[in-house]
Parts: C-alpha cells; sequence; structure tokens
C-alpha cells in the first residue's frame, strides 16, 4: 500500500509541483492550504508523513507543529518542514517543536525533497 | 700844598680806574664763562654782544653775528614781540620761540631778558639769555608718544574687548540656537553650561544643574545614564559617536561625542539625535528583508518548476527547449544568490548575523572551501597553493558557516579576476593572539582611486565590471561585516595589473568571547 503523504503549503504552483513529483515516486498524497486545514486533514487522512510550509495564512507551520505536540497521535507523524527562509533562529526552533529534517526552497530542488522523504519513511 | 692835593686825587683816581678795569674783567670772564648763550641787542634790534655759548648754539662766530639783525636769528614776529615786551615791562621771562643757526637749522630756546639803561636812564637795549630747549622737546615729544602709544593700547584693549563681547554673544547664540545638545563640564565634572536642546534632550532644567557635579544628579534616569557613559575609562581619551538610547522624556536615541578643551580641562559633551535616522535605516533594512522575503517565494517555484522540465517529472522536451530552460534555470540561481546576499546585507544591518560560534580548526574550514573550488581551478589551469604550518593551528571561536562564506568570498575573488594560468595562494599564519589567512592573486587588481571603498556595499572595481557581467557586490562587504563580528581584521594591497593580497585575522579562543556575545 502507498504511503500517505500530506502537503501543507498555501502556495499552489509548489503543491502542484510536489504532488507531481511524489505521486510519480509512488506516495498518495493529500494537500492542505493553511495551517488550520493541515490539522483537521491529518487527523482525518492519518498520513505517514507531513510536508510543512512555515509562512502561511490561518496558521503557519510553527503553530501547526505546537499543536502536533499536544496530541500523543500527531506527535508521531514525523515532519520535513519545506521554508523558503533559512535562518538559523527559526532552524533551531523547528528542530525543538520535533522536526525531523528542513528544506530551504532556493538552495534545493524537487528530487532533494524526494531523497529526504524516503530517508525519513523510505519508499 | 695844592700839588700834593692833586697827587693824591691823581692816585685816587688811578685806584678807581683800577677797579673798574678789574670789575670789567669780571664782567667779560663771568659772560664768556656763562654756559648760557647771551646776546646784547640793541633797542632797534642790533646785536652788540654775544657770549660763546651763543656761539655754539648759533654757529656764527662773533665777528659774524655782530652787528646782524635780532631778526636774522630769530624768528621776525616773535622777537618783535619778545622786544616790545621787554621794552614796556623791563623783562621777560622763558618765553619759548626758537632760533635758527647759521646752517638754518631750527632750535627751540626758552628766551628770557633784561632791560638795559644808559646811567641818564636811557634804554641801550636789552640782554637776552637763551635756555636750549631741544633736549627738553626731544623729551617732550618721547613723552607724548608714550602718552599716544598708551592711548592707542587702550584703544585697542577696548576694541579686542568688543570683539571678544560680540565673540562670547556669537557663541551664546550658536550654543542656545544649535540643533545639538551640548554640555561643558569641567575637570570635576561640574555642569557649567547647558543648552536648550540638551535640556529638552535629558528632561532638565539648567537652572537645576547648573553648577552641579554630574554624578551627583543620579536621580535622573537620563543623567544617570549619561554620567555612567563619561566615567568610563575610554571617556577620558574622548568619545566619539557612542549611541546611547532614552526612554524618556520620549524614546530619542543620542550619539554622544566628547571633545576636551585642553586649557581648563573642560569637556564639551554633544548630544546629537539621530533617532530619526535610526528610525529611517530600521525602515530601509526591514523593507529590503522583506521584499527579499517576499521574491525568495516565486524565485523558488520558478526554480522548482524548471528542474522538474529538466529532470523530465512533466514530459519529454527537446534538446534546443533543454538548451533554454538550462539557461533560464542558471539565471534564476543567479538572482536567488543576488537575493541571499541582500539578505544577508540586511542581517549584518540588524546586527544579527554571527550565529552561535563554536571552536574549530581553521585549517579545515579553509581546506573545505578550497575544495569546492577544485573545477575552476582545473579549468582555468590555476597554479593554486595553501600553505599552513605542520603543526595543528589553535581552535578558532567561530560561526562555520559564515566564516566559510567570508573565505569563499575572497577565494572566487581572487580565481574569478586572476586570467587563466594565473596563481592563487592562501596561507596561514599564527600569531600569539591571532591567526593571519591571506589569499593571494595575481591577477587584475583593483584600480588605486576605487580603493577606499572596496568594503563598501555594492562596489566593484571598474576595471572588474568589463571583464565579468556577474558579481553583486556584496561579497566583500559582508566578508568584511564577517571577520569583524569575530573579533578579526581586514585589510588588502593590491596593484592593478599586478595584482592583490586579502588579509584576515581571527582571535584565537576566548579573546573575543566578549566581543561576541553583543551578536
Amino acid at each position: 500500500m502507498a504511503k500517505k503523504i500530506l502537503i501543507v503549503e498555501d502556495e499552489e504552483i509548489m503543491i502542484d509541483l510536489l504532488q507531481r513529483k511524489l505521486t510519480t515516486e509512488g506516495y498518495e498524497t493529500s494537500v492542505a492550504r493553511n495551517g488550520e486545514e493541515g490539522l483537521k486533514a491529518m487527523r482525518e487522512v492519518r498520513p505517514d508523513l507531513i510536508l510543512l510550509d512555515i509562512i502561511m495564512p490561518e496558521m503557519g507551520g510553527f503553530g501547526v507543529m505546537e499543536e502536533m505536540n499536544k496530541n500523543k497521535e500527531l506527535k508521531k507523524i514525523p515532519v520535513i518542514v519545506i521554508s523558503n527562509s533559512g535562518q538559523p533562529v527559526e532552524l533551531d526552533r523547528a528542530q525543538k517543536l520535533g522536526a525531523k529534517d528542513w528544506l530551504i526552497k532556493t538552495e534545493f530542488d524537487p528530487q532533494e525533497v524526494i531523497d529526504k522523504v524516503v530517508q525519513q519513511i523510505g519508499k | 700844598m695844592a700839588i700834593k692835593e692833586k697827587n693824591k686825587e691823581k692816585d685816587k683816581i688811578s685806584i678807581l680806574l683800577g677797579d673798574l678795569a678789574s670789575l670789567e674783567s669780571y664782567a667779560k670772564d663771568l659772560f664768556s664763562f656763562l654756559p648760557l648763550p647771551v646776546c646784547l641787542v640793541s633797542s632797534i634790534g642790533i646785536i652788540l654782544e654775544v657770549n660763546p655759548a651763543l656761539e655754539k648754539i648759533s654757529g656764527y662766530r662773533i665777528e659774524e653775528i655782530i652787528g646782524k639783525s635780532a631778526e636774522d636769528i630769530f624768528t621776525e614776529e616773535e622777537i618783535e614781540a619778545i622786544s616790545k615786551e621787554t621794552i614796556e615791562r623791563g623783562s621777560v621771562l622763558a618765553k619759548e620761540t626758537s632760533i635758527f643757526t647759521k646752517e638754518k637749522r631750527k632750535v627751540p630756546v626758552s628766551a628770557s631778558t633784561i632791560l638795559r639803561k644808559s646811567e641818564e636812564g636811557e634804554i641801550i637795549g636789552y640782554f637776552i639769555g637763551l635756555f636750549d630747549l631741544t633736549d627738553v622737546k626731544k623729551k617732550e615729544k618721547e613723552l607724548k608718544d608714550t602718552q599716544l602709544a598708551l592711548l592707542n593700547m587702550l584703544e585697542d584693549t577696548k576694541m579686542a574687548r568688543q570683539v571678544a563681547e560680540e565673540e562670547r554673544d556669537k557663541t551664546k547664540a550658536i550654543v542656545t540656537g544649535l540643533a545639538d545638545g551640548l554640555i561643558v563640564l569641567d575637570k570635576e565634572n561640574k555642569i557649567i553650561l547647558i543648552n536648550p536642546e540638551g535640556e529638552r534632550f535629558l528632561d532638565v532644567e539648567a537652572k537645576e544643574i547648573e553648577g552641579k557635579i554630574l554624578e551627583t544628579l543620579v536621580e535622573k534616569p537620563s543623567l544617570k545614564k549619561l554620567a555612567e557613559l563619561l566615567s568610563t575609562k575610554e571617556t577620558k581619551r574622548g568619545i566619539f559617536r557612542k549611541e546611547l538610547s532614552f526612554k524618556k522624556p520620549t524614546e530619542r536615541i543620542l550619539e554622544i561625542t566628547t571633545v576636551s578643551l585642553p586649557p581648563r580641562e573642560e569637556n564639551v559633551v554633544i548630544l546629537h539625535d539621530i533617532s530619526r535616522e535610526k528610525l529611517i535605516e530600521r525602515m530601509k533594512t526591514e523593507f529590503v528583508s522583506l521584499a527579499a522575503h517576499q521574491l525568495r517565494t516565486p524565485l523558488s517555484a520558478i526554480k522548482w518548476t524548471l528542474r522538474m522540465l529538466l529532470d523530465g517529472d512533466l514530459g519529454k522536451i527537446t534538446a534546443e527547449q533543454r538548451d533554454f530552460v538550462e539557461k533560464t534555470y542558471s539565471s534564476n540561481e543567479r538572482m536567488i544568490s543576488l537575493i541571499n546576499a541582500l539578505l544577508d546585507v540586511t542581517r549584518i544591518e540588524e546586527g544579527r548575523y554571527v550565529y552561535r560560534p563554536t571552536f574549530n580548526q581553521i585549517e579545515n574550514i579553509v581546506q573545505f572551501v578550497i575544495n569546492s573550488f577544485k573545477e575552476v581551478i582545473k579549468r582555468k589551469k590555476i597554479k593554486f597553493g595553501f600553505k599552513k604550518p605542520k603543526e595543528k593551528l589553535p581552535k578558532v571561536k567561530v560561526d562555520v558557516e559564515k566564516i566559510r562564506l567570508a573565505i569563499d568570498n575572497l577565494i572566487d575573488n581572487a580565481i574569478k579576476y586572476t586570467p587563466i594560468g594565473g596563481e592563487v595562494t592562501v596561507s596561514l599564519i599564527c600569531g600569539k593572539k591571532e591567526i593571519e589567512i591571506s589569499v593571494k592573486d595575481n591577477g587584475v587588481g583593483i584600480p588605486k582611486d576605487q580603493q577606499q571603498r572596496v568594503f563598501t556595499k555594492f562596489f566593484r572595481g571598474a576595471n572588474v565590471m568589463r571583464m565579468e557581467t556577474e558579481g553583486t557586490g556584496l561579497g566583500l562587504f559582508t566578508t568584511k561585516n564577517i571577520i569583524e563580528a569575530h573579533g578579526g581584521r581586514i585589510w588588502f594591497k593590491s596593484k592593478e595589473g599586478e595584482g592583490t593580497i586579502f588579509h584576515f585575522t581571527l582571535p584565537i579562543k576566548e579573546e573575543f568571547a566578549e566581543f561576541l556575545k553583543k551578536f
């Protein structure tokens, strides 16, 4: 059975690209366009991994992780943060909140996202 | 008897004649001996007799002067007046006049006269005695000159006082009207003067604090803050543009500069309000930061789309299409690196750039950076050297990523601006307190007239702009800030057409632990 990945991201083109890439690699994807939606979706879908953007309307990535940490089940789901910024301060905060990995959009490309996903949950 | 009597008479006369002769010679001797020039003038103004003293003063010999008219040697009107007065009153006492010598020189004299009458009471003429006034006149003139000089000096002093007063008023007007705050402290830090802006900035009133020692006025928070700054060791040498922020009466950032006035060891404290500059600076930095962040989002979208196109994730593309997409991709990459450099600059300006330094071996960091250039070194056939001491270097406390970036910028420049087949050498030297790293090339060099601007934002050498279109002009600005944030120094030597050598230092171990706390 294909592994489920939840993409929490507000930018259409990014969603589109990630979905395409992940589907090609054989993953099953679902999408949430802000933090609130993301939390709702992860409760319903129970994904194997979450790709999480930081700056989003409604609730940002840090807020999502804080909420996840309050729930025993959600806390277990590995998170890879995908952000536009590579600020050490933000990186630290994401790590403290339990993010498994971190990607800066301008520095990585879609293939590297796949590599990191595989590293976390396998194919 | 008659004969006897006659002889007796004869004897008497001869005795009297003898007496008379001796009297005459006495008078003559006295006349010639007298140091005062004297002459006898007849009632009609002819000189009848003169003594040697008059000969001397007039320059005429006796035979020349006797028989001359008095008017020949005296001023006409004056001698007329004198003779008239003498005849009327019998004498004249010390009347100032002058005589003319044989050489026509005018000699000032004081003349006194006495009338001379015959036994019958007939006026024969008068004696005129002279007193040479040349010396007196000279002394008088000197005295007058001295007096004049004194008067001039007095006038000068008056003028000087006036100028000083004007100057004082001017200074006062400047001090009062100055847009900067100004405080003058004496040797003991007693407040001698504070101008209105100073009062406003520090929320104090001049009449309450003037004459008091600054350190005793600690109940006012603003003065306490200022006193603390001024009591530091550096203050003795003078403060230059030190920032101090105040909460009251309004939020304000002041730039403090002190100037000492040597004669009385007074200290002038200048308070310059830079709140507005600071605000604008912050707004600018925030704007650039925000703009750069906003730009990154679409740039990553473009990057990912192009990458997927190139990877064939979005279907097959032709070789021609691939070529175009690849070029677009690399343009986009350049744009991303420019935005990143801009963001680095804003972080430097916000003072939050160097982050969490750790102890590291600098030679490893340098080696790591050199490795990333292997390909381009090969491609450009650069003779590359890395000189380092044989023994292990002491550790330095650095933000590894930032130091890598700094070294990367220097080596990148060296290689970029050195022609094919050129030489680039990186050296490490270990000193007592610091490690010095240098990057030397024999490339195009930096034009002399532009060397001063090398470390400023967006600087690019004129010669370099012609040969390489790429380059943000932010590399060396960033590098300098990184090095200085680590407590190091950076400098260079360069000659156009011959090459450039950049040096920088990093302090060893705890030397700058205090310094880093700020970041």
